[in-house]
Protein backbone atom coordinates (compact mmCIF):
# COMPACT_ATOMS: atom_id res chain seq x y z
CA UNK A 1 0.00 0.00 0.00
CA UNK A 2 1.16 3.58 -0.77
CA UNK A 3 1.12 6.25 1.22
CA UNK A 4 -2.04 7.64 -0.01
CA UNK A 5 -4.14 4.98 0.76
CA UNK A 6 -2.39 4.72 4.45
CA UNK A 7 -3.38 8.29 4.92
CA UNK A 8 -6.83 7.54 3.65
CA UNK A 9 -7.17 4.33 5.79
CA UNK A 10 -6.66 6.63 8.79
CA UNK A 11 -8.80 9.38 7.65
CA UNK A 12 -11.77 6.67 7.74
CA UNK A 13 -10.78 5.32 11.23
CA UNK A 14 -10.93 8.72 12.57
CA UNK A 15 -14.32 9.23 10.97
CA UNK A 16 -15.15 5.86 12.43
CA UNK A 17 -14.24 6.94 15.85
CA UNK A 18 -16.22 10.25 15.45
CA UNK A 19 -18.80 7.94 14.70
CA UNK A 20 -18.36 6.00 17.98
CA UNK A 21 -19.59 8.62 19.90
CA UNK A 22 -23.00 8.85 18.39
CA UNK A 23 -23.86 5.80 19.89
CA UNK A 24 -27.35 5.90 21.62
CA UNK A 25 -27.13 5.25 25.65
CA UNK A 26 -29.49 2.15 25.31
CA UNK A 27 -26.63 1.09 23.28
CA UNK A 28 -24.30 2.22 25.57
CA UNK A 29 -25.82 1.11 28.72
CA UNK A 30 -26.05 -2.65 27.39
CA UNK A 31 -22.80 -2.90 26.48
CA UNK A 32 -21.35 -1.84 30.31
CA UNK A 33 -23.56 -4.12 31.55
CA UNK A 34 -22.20 -6.75 29.24
CA UNK A 35 -19.15 -5.71 30.34
CA UNK A 36 -20.23 -6.59 33.75
CA UNK A 37 -21.53 -10.15 33.30
CA UNK A 38 -17.99 -10.88 31.52
CA UNK A 39 -16.01 -9.91 34.59
CA UNK A 40 -17.77 -11.43 37.30
CA UNK A 41 -17.21 -14.35 35.18
CA UNK A 42 -13.60 -14.36 34.33
CA UNK A 43 -11.40 -17.11 34.90
CA UNK A 44 -9.81 -17.31 38.17
CA UNK A 45 -6.13 -17.01 38.03
CA UNK A 46 -4.51 -20.19 38.12
CA UNK A 47 -3.44 -21.27 41.71
CA UNK A 48 0.62 -21.22 42.06
CA UNK A 49 1.39 -25.24 42.01
CA UNK A 50 3.34 -25.54 45.09
CA UNK A 51 6.81 -28.34 44.66
CA UNK A 52 4.83 -31.86 46.08
CA UNK A 53 7.44 -33.84 48.51
CA UNK A 54 7.71 -37.03 46.90
CA UNK A 55 6.34 -39.87 48.40
CA UNK A 56 8.70 -42.71 48.92
CA UNK A 57 7.40 -46.09 51.04
CA UNK A 58 9.31 -47.34 53.77
CA UNK A 59 10.74 -44.04 54.10
CA UNK A 60 10.94 -42.08 57.48
CA UNK A 61 9.14 -38.98 55.21
CA UNK A 62 6.52 -40.71 54.33
CA UNK A 63 3.20 -38.89 55.42
CA UNK A 64 0.36 -41.48 56.14
CA UNK A 65 -2.25 -39.12 54.66
CA UNK A 66 -5.47 -39.31 53.72
CA UNK A 67 -4.85 -40.25 49.94
CA UNK A 68 -1.73 -42.29 51.11
CA UNK A 69 -3.81 -44.18 53.12
CA UNK A 70 -6.38 -44.74 50.25
CA UNK A 71 -3.46 -45.89 47.66
CA UNK A 72 -2.32 -48.86 50.04
CA UNK A 73 -6.06 -49.71 50.85
CA UNK A 74 -5.94 -50.69 47.47
CA UNK A 75 -2.77 -51.98 46.99
CA UNK A 76 -2.80 -54.41 49.67
CA UNK A 77 -5.83 -56.65 48.91
CA UNK A 78 -4.25 -56.94 45.46
CA UNK A 79 -0.77 -57.86 46.33
CA UNK A 80 -2.62 -60.30 48.30
CA UNK A 81 -4.80 -61.40 45.36
CA UNK A 82 -2.11 -62.04 43.03
CA UNK A 83 -0.16 -63.93 45.85
CA UNK A 84 -3.15 -66.09 46.09
CA UNK A 85 -3.56 -66.91 42.51
CA UNK A 86 0.30 -67.38 42.22
CA UNK A 87 0.32 -70.12 45.17
CA UNK A 88 -2.98 -71.52 44.02
CA UNK A 89 -1.45 -72.10 40.40
CA UNK A 90 1.88 -73.51 41.79
CA UNK A 91 -0.34 -76.24 43.80
CA UNK A 92 -2.49 -77.17 40.94
CA UNK A 93 0.51 -78.03 38.60
CA UNK A 94 2.32 -79.83 41.43
CA UNK A 95 -1.13 -81.99 41.93
CA UNK A 96 -0.98 -82.45 38.76
CA UNK A 97 2.60 -84.01 37.94
CA UNK A 98 1.93 -86.54 40.89
CA UNK A 99 -1.38 -87.61 39.44
CA UNK A 100 0.39 -88.33 36.02
CA UNK A 101 4.21 -89.32 37.66
CA UNK A 102 1.47 -92.33 39.44
CA UNK A 103 0.12 -92.78 35.68
CA UNK A 104 3.43 -93.05 34.36
CA UNK A 105 5.01 -95.39 37.06
CA UNK A 106 1.86 -97.57 36.38
CA UNK A 107 2.10 -97.78 32.42
CA UNK A 108 6.09 -99.02 33.26
CA UNK A 109 5.04 -101.43 35.49
CA UNK A 110 2.48 -102.83 32.82
CA UNK A 111 0.54 -102.97 35.51
CA UNK A 112 -2.73 -101.43 33.29
CA UNK A 113 -3.63 -100.74 29.24
CA UNK A 114 -2.56 -97.60 27.85
CA UNK A 115 -6.40 -96.59 27.66
CA UNK A 116 -5.98 -96.25 31.46
CA UNK A 117 -4.49 -92.40 30.16
CA UNK A 118 -7.98 -91.89 29.18
CA UNK A 119 -9.94 -92.95 32.46
CA UNK A 120 -10.68 -89.97 34.35
CA UNK A 121 -11.76 -91.90 37.48
CA UNK A 122 -8.41 -94.39 37.08
CA UNK A 123 -6.75 -92.29 39.90
CA UNK A 124 -9.12 -92.54 42.48
CA UNK A 125 -9.39 -96.55 41.40
CA UNK A 126 -5.01 -95.57 42.12
CA UNK A 127 -5.55 -93.21 45.56
CA UNK A 128 -7.51 -96.71 46.62
CA UNK A 129 -5.60 -99.36 46.25
CA UNK A 130 -2.60 -97.59 47.71
CA UNK A 131 -5.05 -96.60 50.86
CA UNK A 132 -5.81 -100.76 50.53
CA UNK A 133 -1.66 -101.54 50.77
CA UNK B 1 -1.70 -12.97 33.30
CA UNK B 2 -4.42 -9.84 32.94
CA UNK B 3 -6.06 -8.94 36.34
CA UNK B 4 -9.68 -7.97 36.84
CA UNK B 5 -8.72 -4.25 35.79
CA UNK B 6 -6.56 -4.77 32.91
CA UNK B 7 -9.15 -6.98 31.63
CA UNK B 8 -12.24 -4.63 32.46
CA UNK B 9 -10.11 -1.94 30.68
CA UNK B 10 -9.57 -3.55 27.62
CA UNK B 11 -13.22 -4.40 26.87
CA UNK B 12 -14.08 -1.25 28.09
CA UNK B 13 -11.83 0.11 25.03
CA UNK B 14 -12.82 -2.22 22.47
CA UNK B 15 -16.61 -2.23 23.14
CA UNK B 16 -17.91 0.07 21.43
CA UNK B 17 -15.74 -0.31 18.08
CA UNK B 18 -16.25 -4.29 18.64
CA UNK B 19 -20.09 -3.74 18.63
CA UNK B 20 -19.39 -1.64 15.25
CA UNK B 21 -17.45 -3.97 13.72
CA UNK B 22 -20.52 -6.74 14.73
CA UNK B 23 -23.06 -4.36 13.07
CA UNK B 24 -21.41 -4.05 10.24
CA UNK B 25 -21.14 -7.41 9.46
CA UNK B 26 -25.02 -8.44 10.83
CA UNK B 27 -26.68 -5.44 10.18
CA UNK B 28 -28.82 -5.63 12.84
CA UNK B 29 -28.19 -4.12 16.13
CA UNK B 30 -29.48 -6.31 18.68
CA UNK B 31 -27.68 -9.23 17.11
CA UNK B 32 -24.51 -6.87 17.22
CA UNK B 33 -25.22 -6.49 20.83
CA UNK B 34 -25.72 -10.29 21.78
CA UNK B 35 -22.59 -10.95 20.00
CA UNK B 36 -20.45 -8.43 21.64
CA UNK B 37 -21.55 -9.82 24.98
CA UNK B 38 -21.03 -13.51 23.97
CA UNK B 39 -17.27 -12.67 23.01
CA UNK B 40 -16.93 -10.55 26.31
CA UNK B 41 -18.15 -13.73 28.55
CA UNK B 42 -15.97 -16.02 25.83
CA UNK B 43 -12.97 -14.12 26.49
CA UNK B 44 -13.28 -13.69 30.42
CA UNK B 45 -14.20 -16.86 31.11
CA UNK B 46 -11.52 -18.98 28.59
CA UNK B 47 -9.00 -16.58 28.67
CA UNK B 48 -9.01 -14.25 31.54
CA UNK B 49 -5.92 -15.95 32.48
CA UNK B 50 -3.73 -14.59 29.89
CA UNK B 51 -1.32 -11.89 29.46
CA UNK B 52 -2.75 -8.64 28.96
CA UNK B 53 -1.11 -8.15 25.63
CA UNK B 54 -2.39 -11.18 24.14
CA UNK B 55 -6.38 -9.88 24.72
CA UNK B 56 -6.60 -7.98 21.95
CA UNK B 57 -5.55 -10.86 19.04
CA UNK B 58 -7.82 -13.22 21.03
CA UNK B 59 -10.82 -10.77 21.43
CA UNK B 60 -11.08 -10.45 18.23
CA UNK B 61 -10.65 -14.05 17.13
CA UNK B 62 -13.82 -14.80 19.59
CA UNK B 63 -15.47 -11.86 17.55
CA UNK B 64 -14.86 -13.10 14.13
CA UNK B 65 -15.88 -17.05 14.99
CA UNK B 66 -18.89 -15.49 17.06
CA UNK B 67 -20.06 -13.97 14.27
CA UNK B 68 -19.41 -16.66 11.89
CA UNK B 69 -21.75 -19.01 14.47
CA UNK B 70 -24.72 -16.28 13.89
CA UNK B 71 -24.16 -16.47 9.99
CA UNK B 72 -24.63 -20.61 10.76
CA UNK B 73 -27.42 -20.15 12.56
CA UNK B 74 -28.87 -17.70 10.20
CA UNK B 75 -28.27 -19.95 7.38
CA UNK B 76 -29.73 -23.04 9.25
CA UNK B 77 -32.94 -20.76 10.28
CA UNK B 78 -33.13 -19.76 6.86
CA UNK B 79 -32.95 -22.94 5.32
CA UNK B 80 -35.84 -24.64 7.74
CA UNK B 81 -37.98 -21.21 6.71
CA UNK B 82 -37.48 -21.69 3.40
CA UNK B 83 -38.10 -25.48 3.19
CA UNK B 84 -41.17 -25.00 5.24
CA UNK B 85 -42.59 -22.13 3.16
CA UNK B 86 -41.72 -23.65 -0.35
CA UNK B 87 -40.06 -20.65 -1.38
CA UNK B 88 -36.91 -21.17 -0.67
CA UNK B 89 -33.85 -21.69 -3.49
CA UNK B 90 -32.23 -24.53 -4.76
CA UNK B 91 -29.44 -25.81 -2.88
CA UNK B 92 -26.80 -28.62 -3.26
CA UNK B 93 -23.65 -26.90 -5.19
CA UNK B 94 -23.10 -24.56 -2.44
CA UNK B 95 -21.63 -26.54 0.47
CA UNK B 96 -18.24 -24.91 0.07
CA UNK B 97 -19.75 -21.41 0.12
CA UNK B 98 -18.73 -18.97 2.65
CA UNK B 99 -21.01 -16.25 3.26
CA UNK B 100 -18.17 -13.75 4.70
CA UNK B 101 -16.41 -14.29 1.47
CA UNK B 102 -19.06 -12.85 -0.22
CA UNK B 103 -21.56 -11.03 1.85
CA UNK B 104 -22.02 -7.75 0.49
CA UNK B 105 -24.73 -5.23 0.82
CA UNK B 106 -27.53 -5.38 -1.46
CA UNK B 107 -28.63 -2.09 -3.48
CA UNK B 108 -31.17 -0.05 -2.37
CA UNK B 109 -31.39 -2.04 1.30
CA UNK B 110 -31.15 -0.31 4.42
CA UNK B 111 -27.60 -0.38 4.54
CA UNK B 112 -27.27 1.31 0.98
CA UNK B 113 -29.92 3.65 1.16
CA UNK B 114 -28.12 6.60 3.63
CA UNK B 115 -24.95 6.24 1.12
CA UNK B 116 -27.77 8.27 -1.13
CA UNK B 117 -27.24 11.59 1.29
CA UNK B 118 -24.08 12.96 1.11
CA UNK B 119 -24.40 16.90 1.82
CA UNK B 120 -23.87 17.02 6.20
CA UNK B 121 -21.20 15.44 7.97
CA UNK B 122 -23.03 13.04 9.82
CA UNK B 123 -24.31 11.86 6.40
CA UNK B 124 -21.05 11.81 5.21
CA UNK B 125 -19.28 9.40 8.12
CA UNK B 126 -23.02 7.11 7.32
CA UNK B 127 -21.88 6.77 4.13
CA UNK B 128 -18.38 5.83 4.72
CA UNK B 129 -19.30 3.45 7.54
CA UNK B 130 -21.87 2.04 4.69
CA UNK B 131 -19.51 1.36 2.26
CA UNK B 132 -17.59 -0.31 4.96
CA UNK B 133 -20.67 -2.76 5.74
CA UNK B 134 -20.43 -3.26 1.40
CA UNK B 135 -17.08 -4.88 1.71
CA UNK B 136 -16.71 -8.34 1.45
CA UNK B 137 -16.23 -9.90 4.75
CA UNK B 138 -12.55 -10.97 5.09
CA UNK B 139 -11.20 -7.42 3.71
CA UNK B 140 -13.50 -5.46 6.04
CA UNK B 141 -12.56 -7.60 8.76
CA UNK B 142 -8.58 -7.03 7.76
CA UNK B 143 -9.23 -3.24 7.37
CA UNK B 144 -10.87 -2.58 10.66
CA UNK B 145 -8.23 -5.29 12.76
CA UNK B 146 -5.40 -3.17 11.04
CA UNK B 147 -6.44 0.69 11.08
CA UNK B 148 -8.91 0.64 13.40
CA UNK B 149 -8.13 -1.43 16.20
CA UNK B 150 -4.36 -1.06 15.53
CA UNK B 151 -3.03 -4.54 15.36
CA UNK B 152 -0.08 -5.28 13.17
CA UNK B 153 0.48 -7.50 10.82
CA UNK B 154 1.10 -11.08 12.58
CA UNK B 155 -1.72 -10.24 15.01
CA UNK B 156 -4.39 -9.37 12.22
CA UNK B 157 -3.88 -12.47 9.95
CA UNK B 158 -3.28 -15.16 13.64
CA UNK B 159 -6.99 -13.34 14.59
CA UNK B 160 -8.02 -14.53 11.29
CA UNK B 161 -6.22 -17.58 10.90
CA UNK B 162 -4.05 -16.93 7.68
CA UNK B 163 -1.14 -15.44 6.48
CA UNK B 164 0.53 -11.81 7.14
CA UNK B 165 0.47 -12.13 2.94
CA UNK B 166 -3.54 -12.45 2.85
CA UNK B 167 -3.70 -9.79 5.43
CA UNK B 168 -1.41 -7.43 3.23
CA UNK B 169 -3.88 -7.89 0.26
CA UNK B 170 -7.09 -7.68 2.39
CA UNK B 171 -6.20 -4.63 3.25
CA UNK B 172 -5.06 -3.43 -0.18
CA UNK B 173 -8.25 -4.26 -1.92
CA UNK B 174 -9.77 -2.46 1.15
CA UNK B 175 -8.46 0.23 0.91
CA UNK B 176 -9.07 0.93 -2.46
CA UNK B 177 -12.36 -0.19 -3.16
CA UNK B 178 -13.02 2.06 -0.04
CA UNK B 179 -11.17 5.19 -2.00
CA UNK B 180 -12.77 4.02 -5.36
CA UNK B 181 -16.66 3.93 -3.62
CA UNK B 182 -15.98 7.69 -1.80
CA UNK B 183 -14.66 9.19 -4.67
CA UNK B 184 -17.44 8.33 -6.65
CA UNK B 185 -19.56 9.68 -4.30
CA UNK B 186 -17.63 13.14 -4.85
CA UNK B 187 -16.66 12.40 -0.78
CA UNK B 188 -13.25 14.28 0.08
CA UNK B 189 -11.50 13.53 3.06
Amino acid sequence: MNTDDINLAYKIRHALNDNLDALPASTTERLAAARAIALSRKKADAPVQQPRKSRRFFDVDFHFSGAGLGRLGVAIPLLALVVGLGGLYQYEQQQRIAELAELDAAVLADELPLTAYLDHGFNAYLESQQRQQ
Amino acid sequence: MATDKELGDFLENVERRAFKQAVYAVRKDEAALDIVQDAMIKLAEKYGDKPAAELPMLFQRILQTTILDYFRREKVRNTWVSLFSGLGRREGSDEDFDILEAYEAEEGSAAAESTMDQAERAQTLQLIEAEIQKLPARQREAFLMRYWQDMDVAETAAAMGCSEGSVKTHCSRATHALADALRAKGIQL
